[in-house]
């Protein structure tokens, strides 16, 4: 079974997993999601790890959430796109990390912008709805979360991810 | 040297215990070791032949006694009593107890130090010239600027699952002592003609099965923008490094296929965006990581001179190790001390625990608390006064590291090859061990002066044999081992890469060939003052070709 998990906890009836509702709103390819950029209603969109995000700036206001695949838990791409989304373009809008995300990954998804995740195996849900992510609190450089400078070196930050 | 301060501590303290959870994990069952791979890689932590190998970094090198006495207790009490130092300036232990590895964590970070990043697909362990804060041909020191880097790539989020392993290293002077154009990065770094600090930026260097040289991207990058700039050239790796094929996903290959201008102006573009954010370095925070390495107060000690004048001359030994094994230091009245992890007929790199307890004390009586590991496998004690190089030499002859070898014939490197790696395909030691004692002889070794062998046990080229003067590669062909030889490499400024003389030769024929290179070069060199590096560009590899297999065609 999927989950959807987030820091607030599990999504119940999450709207984005195909099958959640009668008619569910698909998440589209780049391709058609330009392409249906015209339409009014907030869509989603599901990019693979080769797309290029920038691509994505001319109809960003119009995106409900950004799915970025992890094909296998080696391809690190999405940490980069995810960066690019977040501080290049300023999307502020959900961003979902897809298909294989390593229970040990999620901390480092969380600070370079990933807000939702979804989960298949079974132990990682187990930990993740009991928040009990295995992440180090303190970082040695900037990214995308929300970061407080401490005293220090001011390329040196802190971020209050796990409480 | 850098110190630990309150946030270095809880960061350890921190990776400690998230890789006791991850190993608790594994050992439950909960993960597989599929998933559990890269985790333990990220950490150090090998499998190997027969057992677990853990790698424990030792950034840029640089060392103090604690440290050194803590890396010795280590080997008695969880490891067969030895370690052994590797070309990235670390040291691995080869039988560690996987459920001991987070004790021996806990140990280590008593004494500032981890395992962080010293495998894994990541920014590995970041190395600096050996002799840097001592050397008299350097700018400035380059550690600052590894630590820096250091800090930075920690657990770094965007690039922890790069396509493939990825690493830095610096120096600060004209001579190349680090091998930085065989680094996916090498920084050199240099002062403007107004006095501000700089980085000459070379990208794609690399060996293993396509060796490729560094291209130069900068001439000069000021230092404020050092985080930014490595930030844009791993960024766009990390988009466009291939991932279909692990020996192509080195940055090395997306130099090579994209071209280098081309990728400049992706990395160029990529910087423009980021250049004046929060990566950009202000000076203060430069100057607070330079305190740290603030070099010991030495006094004059001008007696020295004398003193060692009449020491050398009663005794033929220790002046042949002060030539060999002593370099000079940027104060007229010290020495930088190479102490040789090369003995004849030994395993390049090992230490025992007593050794390394030798050397701790050593280095707090003679050396400043300070010590260095070189990427060529031996120690470094780069503050020794010249008054104290006698008692220092009769102190390492006693523990068997006073070996007068220092860039000849028998300091070679070699990788841990079929005895340990689960990786090669041929044996690196014995053939180390047996060329050592081939020419063992001291008077033999200065006839032929420098000469660096280098030795790896597989394709992947962790013996650095290809830029060896002169490499041997082991290959296994038809179940049995086999010795590919190259000439004319070199890691060096001028860097080369060697050129493979032709078929391959087995375990009992390598040492006669070797032997057969060393002849044709003392017979073809100009003088005694043309090392064989420079014959092997002037004379190319004909002549070497023809002794090593002419008799050969002549008997066919």
């Amino acid at each position: 079974m999927t989950v959807i998990w987030t820091q607030n906890g599990i999504v119940e009836n999450d709207p984005w997993v195909s099958g959640a509702a009668e008619d569910p709103p698909k998440l589209l390819p780049l391709a058609e999601a330009l392409e249906h950029a015209q339409d009014n209603a907030a869509f989603g969109v599901v990019l693979q790890p080769a797309d290029d995000v920038r691509k994505l700036e001319p109809i960003l206001d119009r995106i409900a959430i950004v799915a970025l695949p992890f094909p296998v838990f080696s391809d690190g791409r999405g940490f980069s796109q995810a960066m690019l989304l977040r501080q290049r373009l300023g999307y502020t809008g959900e961003l979902r990390a897809v298909g294989t995300v390593l229970l040990d990954q999620v901390p480092l998804m969380l600070r370079t912008g990933f807000d939702s995740f979804e989960v298949e195996h079974v132990p990682t849900i187990e930990r993740l709805s009991k928040n009990r992510l295995p992440g180090i609190d303190l970082h040695y450089q900037p990214a995308a979360d929300k970061a407080e400078a401490t005293l220090g070196y001011s390329w040196r930050r802190t971020a209050i991810l796990n409480g | 040297m850098y110190r630990y301060d309150e946030f270095d501590h809880a960061f350890v303290a921190a990776r400690v215990s998230q890789f006791r959870d991850q190993v608790e994990r594994r050992l439950s069952g909960e993960i597989s070791e599929d998933a559990f791979k890269p985790l333990r890689l990220m950490n150090g932590v090998y499998l190997q032949l027969h057992a677990y190998m853990l790698r424990v970094a030792v950034p840029y090198g640089t060392l103090n006694s604690r440290q050194m006495r803590k890396l010795a207790h280590i080997a008695r009490t969880y490891d067969r009593g030895y370690g052994h130092f590797t070309t990235r300036q670390n040291i691995q232990y080869n039988w560690p107890a996987l459920s001991d590895v987070p004790a021996i964590l806990e140990e280590l970070a008593e004494v500032e130090m981890h395992s962080i990043q010293t495998s894994g697909n990541c920014i590995r362990n970041v190395t600096a010239d050996h002799f840097a804060g001592a050397a008299a041909d350097e700018v400035a020191d380059p550690r600052p600027y590894a630590e820096i880097l250091r800090q930075w790539s920690s657990v770094h989020p965007e690039f922890s699952y790069l396509p493939r392993k990825f690493k830095i290293a610096v120096i600060a002077s004209g001579h190349d002592r680090a091998a930085i154009q065989t680094h996916d990065i090498g920084l050199q770094l240099k002062q403007d003609d107004q006095g501000r600090f700089g980085f000459a930026v070379w990208i794609g260097g690399g060996q293993g099965r396509t060796p490729l040289l560094a291209k130069k991207i900068k001439d000069f990058l000021p230092e404020s923008d050092l985080l930014s700039y490595v930030t844009a050239i791993v960024r766009v790796y990390n988009l466009h490094g291939r991932r279909d094929n692990k020996y192509k996903a080195r940055i090395k290959i997306l130099v090579h296929e994209t071209g280098v201008e081309e990728l400049t102006r992706e990395i160029d573009a990529e910087w423009a965006h980021i250049r004046d954010g929060e990566l950009k370095l202000p000076e203060a925070d430069i100057a607070a990581i330079n305190a740290y390495f603030t070099p010991p107060e030495l006094v004059d000690r001008a007696e020295g001179w004398g003193e060692l004048a009449a020491w050398k001359k009663s005794d033929p030994g220790f002046a042949d190790w002060v030539g060999r094994n002593v370099a000079p230091h940027r104060h007229p009245d010290y020495a930088m001390v190479t102490i040789s992890l090369k003995p004849i007929g030994g395993i390049p790199g090992d230490a025992s625990a007593d050794q390394m307890d030798a050397v701790a004390r050593l280095a707090e009586e003679y050396g400043h608390d300070e010590i260095r590991v070189t990427h060529e496998q031996n120690l470094v004690l780069p503050h020794v006064a010249l008054a104290d190089l006698e008692p220092l030499y009769r102190a390492l002859l006693a523990d068997g590291l006073a070996t007068a070898n220092a860039g000849l014939i028998t300091d070679i490197i070699a990788c841990p090859g079929l005895d340990y790696c689960a990786l090669a395909n041929a044996r690196s030691i014995p053939v180390a061990q047996e060329i050592s004692s081939r020419f063992g002889d001291p008077a033999r070794q200065a006839e032929i002066g420098d000469l660096k062998i280098k030795i790896s046990g597989c394709i992947n080229a962790c013996g650095h044999h290809h830029v060896g003067h002169i490499g041997i590669l082991g290959v296994e062909k038809k179940g049995t081992e086999l010795y590919q030889i190259s000439l004319g490499g070199s890691g060096d400024e001028n860097a080369s890469i060697g050129q493979i003389t032709g078929r391959g030769f087995g375990p009992d024929e390598i040492t006669d060939a070797i032997e057969t290179v060393v002849e044709t070069y003392l017979a073809s060199r100009s003088s005694a003052d043309e090392t064989f590096i420079e014959c092997y560009r002037r004379i190319g590899a004909e002549p070497f070709k023809a002794a090593l297999y002419n008799s050969e065609a002549e008997a066919a």
